[in-house]
């Protein structure tokens, strides 16, 4: 079936159910699908904007409101919509990293904020991790003290991610947030993987910056996201233009330079909107996502020679696991050889795995119900014993 | 201007929105529980009617 001309419809999760570690925590609520399909026009969210002409005064739909109530729902004074986490990156980046500046990020940092820092000549440091993939506050603070000495200067930023997206592991950021301030050092909170689908509590955890993933966890599409900032960094970070043009004299009132101005103006926007009661609702229910995670985790586990990867017991839905002496044993002789995993899983309902990947992938069990999680548990056991893979 | 037919279609729209959520919700099986049949039947029903608008509105 296609939507229009050669684009096929997508319907992966109407079909399936969808484990995809990128994917399961942006997919849009009822609410947001039928925002779209009212605000499916381009500069749609425009229709009443008047003076001063700004996104966060648009009273209809009432986009003032969600800008205060997303400030206040991560627990910060202000906060802005973006096109994606990554410029939320790069907004802050932009104003406070200097050519040669030393910037932190951790060994577990998203590719977007190396880039932010290479765009503006920052000198990238990377906070080792541990054994187990985390990163500790020892480890930063030894690594500020070592930045500081090789460069003579303190760093002007840490990219500090909530939990990473290779392990999905939980980080300690309260005290890493805390040794970096010891130094004067601000932080950016990247919550991509939390934001709007756990609390996240930006003032407990002292963040100056939150950024999250309208796409990634907040059942928005894409590009959009949050930036938000303490009342100090607000005004730094989303400073108003103030230059006047040489010929046309021309002035652009409280534009915000970082933000380019306005920056959702249509499906983004409306989206993130719709969707945001009910984030606001399912972070909640945080506890309820682990337990059926853990029951997808549990099954694999019980298959002999898979290893968890991440860390264990397992305190959000993304997991890495290495299935090299399991199912890749299967695909060293199988017909499909290493394309077996994902068709098996596929004939049993189950997409989002990348085809042929058997030794070590990630998945992620967000938002499925129950009986789905039953349902994928219970399928890797039965590819493992159809392999004459034993299980526990 | 024919404000009940721009109603319908978009009522008619997010009624089909709210069984594509039903769809995915119960994928791959598609096996309902009782009370998801109650809503589909509701959701069907209230669809019906407004198809049934569109056709007074439009075509009458």
């Amino acid at each position: 079936m296609k939507c229009a001309g050669s684009i096929d419809v997508r319907d992966i999760d109407e079909s399936s159910i969808n484990i995809d570690p990128i994917q399961v925590g942006g997919r849009l609520t009822a609410e947001a699908m039928k925002a779209i399909i009212a605000y499916g026009d381009g500069y749609s969210i425009c229709d009443n904007c008047r003076k001063p002409f700004r996104l966060d005064y648009i009273k209809t739909p009432p986009v003032d409101v969600f800008f205060r109530d997303l400030a206040a729902f991560l627990h910060m004074d202000v906060a802005r919509v973006v096109p994606g986490a990554r410029r939320g990156f790069q907004a802050v980046a932009d104003t406070y990293v200097q050519k040669n500046d030393p910037v932190l990020i951790t060994a577990l940092s998203h590719y977007t904020e190396v880039l932010a820092i290479e765009s503006r000549g920052g000198i990238i440091r990377e906070i080792p991790k541990t054994a187990e993939n985390l990163i500790t506050p020892d480890a930063t603070a030894t690594k500020i003290e070592e930045v500081t000495r090789e460069t003579g200067k303190t760093p002007s930023l840490l990219f500090l991610d909530h939990v990473d997206y290779q392990y999905g592991n939980l980080h300690p950021v309260w005290d890493i947030t805390r040794i970096a301030h010891q130094y004067d050092i601000p932080v950016l909170l990247n919550g991509a993987y939390t934001v709007g689908i756990m609390e996240v509590d930006g003032k407990e955890i002292g963040a100056d910056f939150v950024v999250g993933s309208g796409h990634k966890s907040m059942a928005a599409p894409a590009p959009s996201g949050v930036l938000a900032a303490t009342s100090e960094r607000a005004s730094e970070v989303f400073r108003t233009t103030s230059v006047k043009t040489d010929i046309t004299s021309r002035t652009f009132g409280i534009k915000e330079v970082e933000m380019m101005g306005c920056t959702l103006m249509g499906v983004t926007l409306v989206g993130m909107m719709a969707s945001f009661p009910r984030v606001q609702e399912r972070v909640k229910h945080w506890e309820e996502e682990l337990a059926h995670g853990k029951l997808v985790v549990e099954a694999l586990k019980s298959i002999q020679g898979t290893d968890i990867r991440s860390e264990y017991p397992r305190k959000h839905t993304l997991t890495r696991v290495d299935t090299t002496n399991s199912f890749d044993e299967v695909a060293k002789t199988h017909k499909k050889r290493g394309y077996f995993l994902s068709s098996a899983l596929k004939a049993r309902g189950i997409a989002g795995t990348i085809p042929g990947a058997t030794k070590v992938w990630k998945f992620n069990t967000y938002g499925m119900t129950k009986a789905q999680a039953d349902h994928v548990a219970t399928s890797f056991r039965e590819i493992a014993e159809e392999n004459g893979i034993p299980s526990r | 201007m024919s404000r009940p037919a721009i109603d319908a279609v978009f009522e008619a729209m997010f009624i089909l929105t709210d069984l594509r959520v039903i769809l995915r919700e119960t994928a791959p099986g598609h096996v309902l529980s009782p009370a998801q049949q109650e809503e589909t039947l509701t959701l069907l029903h209230t669809l019906e009617t407004q198809v049934e608008i569109l056709r007074r509105e439009l075509l009458a």
